[in-house]
């Protein structure tokens, strides 16, 4: 059986990992001072955003998604739409915190009955990276063995296009999908909440701990709630690649990870 | 698959549903009343409760429930689409909430109507490989020297234990259909696996009173042979008086 996966990040769990000693080091100064994000479009695949929560500000674009059963499909309805439950919102506001001027689009798939739930949201996935996000935020999961083989193929399908997928892995000890695949950024949460500050992994699948315990976040009705999970670890890693896009948009996954690694508490 | 073929695999299938319930094993019930008792006694909590998906998906509804306003939530239902267990099931994923009545809409809904309005609540999906099947809750915990993050590892325990008691427990329901979607995921040949899970779906439903026939026959199996052997004459009496009216079914 699996372990859970914040454990890792605990203080005498995780290890120093070693920095690249590259020529010149990669100092968070070079990686995203100065940047607000500006530019980078961040996709928050969820259940939807609350444009007019004064955490989020703005939402440059809404789609959501559901699951036709007399059609067989699914519609997309494009236009401001309401969040469901509060999440989307929370995921936003802490994108917007670290990237104020990042671009948030709120592709909803959640709220709806949950029938046809993997292949919509698979369809929110594969619109966010045809419709050109740099930044695509996952705060959910599937652990159905059916899905396996369709979000491999969008992981690479995003990989190869320079989609920055970032996933909340699921804290039970079940396997959970996309986050576990090598092409996306999967996080889980740890101690302490400067939003700045995120571990390195070397034991992945989870790869980036951030934090996610505790937090005051957004909700609905423009309220906060303080709230814990994985699904709130996963939006500081997507803040923190939207600001680091925003100086360096030319950046690929791979690069990413490479900024990121040199840039975690843990790395000496 | 040939026709001939087809049908017999059906008509195996539906036997299996059937009696599927003669053959299940007991205490499915109290397993999980044990689980949401031992969680709530070993998160010091108020009260721990399961919420399972309804067959359309729309809907959750509380089985089991421990402690504070637990004979209020048992039969509750709440639509997939709104509150924490909403969330869970939906997402995939845990949360925990310190203070839930930061949160208007679940303060005046759900938990007012249970009697008990919590100030906590961690709550996890009920979730295999296979399917979502519902979530956990465990309001108000108090567990001394706990924090959110190991509370959620903790539960997450308890929950994949309820969730494979609840999947196995369905498996004698849906026999037949099991069966033969277990043939079709071991089936290399897609042909063959799709023509497999075409059998499975078309295989009848399970009928309520012939599952709690053979629920009575499970029991009745349970007992000690003096009284196995008296239900047996008994049965076996009855039948031929049904047949002596002529009216065998």
């Amino acid at each position: 059986m699996k372990p859970a996966w914040s454990w890792q990040f605990e203080e005498e769990t995780l290890p120093q990992i070693e920095k690249l000693a590259l020529p010149e080091a990669i100092t968070k100064d070079w990686a995203w001072e100065g940047s607000t994000g500006a530019g980078v479009k961040v996709a928050v695949i969820d259940s939807g955003v609350d444009a007019s929560h004064p955490a989020v500000g703005e939402v440059e674009g809404a789609v959501s998604l559901a699951w036709d059963d007399d059609l067989e499909e699914v519609v997309y309805t494009e236009g401001p739409h309401e969040d469901f439950f509060g999440h989307g919102t929370a995921c936003a506001a802490i994108i917007k915190s670290l990237a104020p001027d990042a671009q948030i689009y709120s592709i909803r798939v959640l709220g709806a009955k949950l029938t046809g739930k993997g292949v919509v949201f698979v369809a929110g996935l594969r619109w966010a990276i045809e419709n050109g996000m740099n930044v695509v935020n996952l705060s959910l999961s599937t652990g159905k063995r059916d899905y396996f083989d369709v979000f491999h193929e969008l992981a690479d399908l995003a990989y190869f296009k320079n989609v920055m997928l970032v996933s909340a892995i699921n804290n039970v000890p079940n396997p959970s999908y996309p986050s576990e695949y090598a092409a996306v950024f999967s996080v889980a949460a740890h101690e302490g909440k400067d939003p700045l500050n995120f571990d390195y992994n070397p034991n992945p699948p989870v790869e980036f701990g951030a934090p996610g315990i505790d937090l005051e976040v957004a909700w609905q009705d423009g309220g906060t709630i303080e709230a814990t999970g994985n699904s709130f670890a996963a939006p500081h890693i997507a803040g923190v690649v939207a600001r680091i896009l925003g100086k360096h948009p030319k950046l690929t996954p791979f690069q990413m990870k490479t900024v990121l690694h040199a840039l975690a508490s843990n790395a000496k | 698959m040939p026709d001939d073929m087809r049908s017999l695999l059906r008509e195996f299938a539906e036997t299996a549903t059937d009696t599927g319930a003669a053959i299940a094993p007991v205490g499915h019930n109290e397993l999980l009343q044990s689980i949401t008792d031992t969680a709530r006694t070993i998160f010091n909590a108020a009260a721990c409760s399961l919420a399972l998906l309804d067959e359309a998906n729309e809907f959750l509804t509380f089985h089991v429930a421990s402690g504070a306003g637990a004979d209020e939530v048992i039969g509750m239902r709440v639509s997939v689409n709104q509150g924490i267990a909403g969330w869970v099931v939906t997402s995939g994923q845990p949360i925990a909430i310190a203070d839930v009545t930061q949160d208007p809409r679940f303060a005046s809904g759900f938990a007012s109507e249970t009697g008990y309005v919590p100030r906590s609540i961690l709550a996890m999906p009920l979730e295999t490989e296979r399917q979502m099947i519902g979530a956990i809750e465990v309001l108000d915990r108090n567990r001394e020297g706990a924090d959110s993050s190991g509370d959620m590892q903790l539960l997450s325990h308890f929950a994949r234990q309820a969730a494979l008691a609840i999947e196995a427990s369905r498996v004698f329901t849906h026999l037949g259909t099991e069966l033969v979607e277990s043939l079709a995921r071991a089936t290399e040949n897609e042909d063959l696996r799709d023509a497999l899970r075409e059998t499975g779906q078309a295989t009848r439903k399970p009928n309520a009173s012939l599952a709690t026939l053979a629920g009575h026959f499970n029991e009745l199996g349970r007992l000690g042979d003096d009284e196995r052997a008296a239900a047996t004459g008994l049965v076996g009496e009855f039948l031929r008086y049904l047949k002596a009216r002529g009216r065998p079914r």
